[in-house]
């Protein structure tokens, strides 16, 4: 455990610098910069074929930087051959050996690596004991379920004692409700590590609940870093703005040259022909149909200036009570909307 | 990947260079077995020699029926197996034995079942009555007798072939064939043999090749005879090296025997291209 | 009905065989029905000089020479074109695909004139070169798609955690590779086992002779006469072997020419 134990000691910050990627003529990744400090979680959000991937291989060392540099600590890694980086990543198939017992799948690394066999064995005790494996040691990965597999995936992770953490799209293959239950688990786990951890995701709710902050990325650009709050409360463009939150944003063309941006959740409904506020603004809509969600009901409308969606709880009594083809207005706070220009997408601040 | 690939230049291009080299050369007990440069006369002699010409024709005619009679009785072993049957797997591993046997031991196999009269077909004939057949004994007969070993032993490759390929189509195309009212020859014709096409020009590509190199099977069950009826361009160009020593005409031979085999391998894949556009793009 | 005809079919032709090989000479010319049962045609193979278990131990010592060799060969070069680019490996594959395919008896005089050379005759590890040569065409396809067929992600996993080559190829990808090399040595020895043209030119003693010369030989020696019975009984004991080899491997066998069909 030399090595591992050295690395362990000079955990630092993560530092991209203007790192790309081109393969031919493609830019896969474009001048993408970041700071992920020790212990810190940062997801990396996107539509598939985002780029967040391809940053994933480019921090493992699986695939060469076409430019710029990656700092780790005081190291400068760009061209460190994987192994040597002191990099751990779980795979979105978590890639376990299917020959090897989970035992095995722990303990090939360490010992092709040289540590100590004592050593691999206390090392292997505790990370089975931390994720509950103990009682399946024995079993090869196909006698496991995808749950348990991740956590072998994540136990063979952590046995490497990472000076970075790379995780991608670990959950994709859990059903919907493993993953809310391991979801406080894992954050857990990852920020008992203590050393920096990039989370790739397409999977906003994810994001927003495990990790510390949020880099959207679209076409290998990076269209905005900050906290899930930031992301939803001050989107950059209205790429982040339509990316984060569920329902989608609505984007109306209110005025020329302009987007405006409404979320579900803040719009209220009037009857027809009531006056709004003076700080709120109304317009007019048609319901087309009704989904009730439990708790909640999301209402699509058709409006002059397109459709739209509102989220009201199944409280209100005048969004439980309207019948399809009714008129209605819907009506927002103004400091509720956001401006973005029509053209670059980029928000624009309301003067 | 270096040593693969000496071994494989020095195994299969080096001697094709020297076939060519050697084609223009003589090379013959009366040159003391050292090659002496003659030009294009090899092939000349080639064109104009009788026996050249019987072979290749008798090697094509081989290579063509076996080659069709394995296909058409290959489908069916393949059809039979790609059914739910109790005992299957005995079922094919029982007809994948003929494919394993060294083809000169069921060569040797073979002469004693056309044995006249006293083989085992030649009795049944007997037994009821029918004059017994000469099948190794007459020109007209015995490349047929040869044809039917060949199909014997390679059948189940093809069959396994087929059989593979069977199973890559997914059986809902089949039940949806069914309810619009396909009967089974039907689905046959319009579902199985052009989804089965790649695989049968696999198979026909591969057998056509090994066939119209046959050699074994000649050698052992009538050594070419009678009458040189059965010789192939294989055995030929093997008598004229190692019976007559003429190295260059050998070599002339085998190279002529390979042009050919390339000609046809060719013919075969461009029916398969010109056929493929009508039900192009189910492809893998 | 269907399955009876294939089993009469396939089976029959063997059968007679083994009938034919405990029957007295004599009795093979007679009624079949008639005439007792003799061991007299075993004894005369197994007692002759070389006996005849000889060409089942050459074939045997010459089939695993030559499925190691080409195995050693043939690994790194398909894990190599498994990492090459799609479209580079396809075009490499088509060549070695003709390879595979390419009537090989065509290439006895040139690989004669090899074992006079390089003075490789009548030498059994010898004959292993050619047979290596010629089998790895088979083997490379074959071993190439089941690389392909491991996720590259394995092997990344294995990079990450510090495995080099040699311990990535030990640990982890040969032994998932496990059915694909056995379907290709079966397939290999199968292959070497029955081989003739070459064994025939470079093997004259008797005592060095595999199977399958042998077998030509010993059909070669009486043209006129009728020892059905000796024939019978060679043909008998040459094919127990593979026999054996099929019953025990035959899901190997079949998966391994099916293999080469699809992905090849």
């Amino acid at each position: 455990m030399t090595a591992a134990a050295n690395t362990n000691g000079s955990k630092g910050a993560l530092k991209l610098q203007q790192l790309g990627r081109r393969v031919g003529r493609q830019q896969l990744l474009e001048s993408l910069s970041l700071t992920v400090q020790p212990g810190e979680i940062l997801a990396l959000l996107g539509p598939s074929g985002c780029g967040k991937s391809t940053t994933l291989r480019l921090l493992a060392g699986l695939d060469p930087a076409s430019s710029g540099q990656i700092l780790l600590g005081d190291d400068d890694i760009t061209a460190t051959p994987p192994a040597d980086r002191g990099v751990a990543l779980v795979f979105q198939s978590y890639a376990l050996y299917p020959h090897l017992s989970v035992e095995r799948n722990l303990s090939l690394g360490p010992e092709l690596r040289g540590t100590r066999p004592e050593l691999i064995k206390e090392d292997i005790n505790r990370v089975l004991d931390l994720l509950q494996l103990q009682d399946l040691r024995h079993r090869k990965p196909a006698g496991l379920s995808g749950g348990q597999r991740q956590r072998v995936a994540l136990g063979r992770a952590l046995l490497r004692r990472p000076r970075l953490m790379l995780l991608d799209e670990p959950m994709s293959n859990l059903d919907a409700k493993l993953r809310e239950e391991l979801r406080a688990e894992l954050q857990h786990i990852l920020r008992s590590i203590g050393a920096p951890v990039i989370y790739v995701t397409h999977d906003q709710h994810e994001a927003m609940g495990l990790a510390d902050r949020i880099a959207v990325l679209e076409r290998g650009q990076l269209q905005q870093v900050g906290s899930a709050e930031e992301l939803y409360r001050r989107p950059a463009n209205s790429f982040v703005a339509g990316f984060l939150g569920n329902p989608s944003i609505n984007l109306l063309s209110l005025r020329p040259g302009l987007l405006i941006g409404l979320r579900p959740e803040q719009l209220r409904l009037a009857p027809a022909g009531a006056a709004p506020a003076s700080t709120e603004t109304s317009l007019n809509a048609q319901l087309t149909t009704r989904e009730w969600l439990g708790d909640r009901l999301l209402l699509h409308l058709s409006s002059a200036n397109g459709p739209l969606k509102v989220m009201r709880p199944s409280s209100d009594t005048l969004a439980a009570g309207l019948q399809p083809g009714a008129h209605l207005e819907v009506q927002w706070s103004r400091g509720d909307a956001l401006c973005f220009d029509a053209r670059s997408g980029e928000r624009i601040e309301p003067s | 990947m270096a040593p693969a690939l000496l071994l494989l230049l020095a195994v299969f291009a080096l001697p094709m260079l020297q076939y060519a080299w050697l084609s223009t050369q003589a090379q013959t007990v009366l040159t003391e077995l050292e090659p002496q440069p003659v030009g294009l006369a090899q092939w000349q002699r080639l064109l104009q020699d009788g026996r050249f010409w019987q072979d290749a024709f008798q090697t094509l005619r081989f290579g063509l029926c076996s080659v069709g009679l394995e296909l058409v009785l290959g489908l069916a072993v393949a059809l039979l197996l790609n059914q739910p049957l109790r005992g299957r797997t005995l079922l094919r591993t029982v007809s994948l034995l003929p494919w394993a046997l060294p083809t000169t031991v069921m060569a040797l196999g073979w002469r004693w079942i056309f044995n006249d009269p006293f083989g085992p077909i030649n009795l049944l004939l007997a037994q009821v009555g029918l004059p017994t057949v000469s099948f190794l004994g007459d020109p007209a007969i015995t490349w047929l007798s040869m044809v039917w070993a060949d199909t014997w032993k390679t059948t189940p490759f093809v069959a396994l072939l087929l059989l593979a390929g069977l199973q890559t189509i997914p059986a809902d195309l089949y039940e949806a064939a069914a309810l619009e009212g396909a009967n089974r020859w039907q689905s046959l014709r319009r579902i199985t043999l052009p989804l089965l096409s790649p695989y049968i020009l696999i198979a026909v590509l591969f057998r056509l090749a090994q066939a119209l190199g046959v050699f074994d099977l000649v050698q052992v069950l009538t050594a070419g005879g009678p009458a040189g009826s059965t010789e192939s361009l294989a055995l030929y160009a093997y008598i004229n090296a190692m019976r007559f020593l003429d190295f260059g005409y050998s070599a002339t031979l085998m190279l002529a025997a390979f042009l050919l085999m390339l000609l046809l391998s060719g013919g075969a894949v461009l029916l398969w291209l010109v056929s493929r556009p009508r039900w192009a793009g189910g492809q893998r | 009905m269907n399955r009876l005809l294939l089993i009469l079919w396939s089976l029959g032709p063997m059968l007679w065989q083994l009938y034919t090989s405990f029957r007295p000479n004599a009795t093979l010319t007679g009624n079949p029905m008639q005439g007792g049962w003799t061991l007299e045609h075993y004894q005369a193979l197994l007692g002759g000089n070389p006996p005849f278990w000889r060409y089942l131990l050459n074939s045997g010592v010459v089939g695993l020479s030559s499925t190691l060799l080409t195995l050693v060969v043939a690994v790194p070069c398909a894990y190599g074109l498994s990492r090459l680019g799609r479209k580079t490996a396809r075009n490499v594959n088509v060549l070695v695909a003709i390879a595979a395919a390419f009537p090989y008896v065509l290439l006895f005089l040139a690989l004669l004139q090899l074992a006079r050379d390089l003075h490789l005759g009548n030498n059994l590890l010898a004959l292993s070169l050619p047979y290596t040569g010629l089998s790895l065409p088979l083997a490379i396809l074959l071993l190439q798609a089941s690389f392909r067929d491991i996720p590259p992600e394995l092997e990344e996993a294995a990079r990450l955690e510090g495995l080099g080559l040699w311990q990535r190829l030990r640990w982890v990808l040969l032994p998932l590779m496990a059915p694909a090399i056995a379907s290709a040595s079966l397939l290999i020895f199968l292959f070497c086992w029955n081989e003739y043209p070459i064994a025939l030119t470079w093997l004259s003693r008797a005592d060095l002779l595999t199977l399958a010369p042998a077998m030509a030989r010993i059909a070669g020696s009486s043209v006129f006469t009728v020892p059905y019975g000796g024939f019978a009984a060679a043909t008998v004991l040459g094919s127990i072997p593979l026999i054996v080899l099929v019953l025990v491997f035959q899901r190997q066998i079949v998966s391994g020419l099916t293999q080469g069909a699809i992905k090849g």
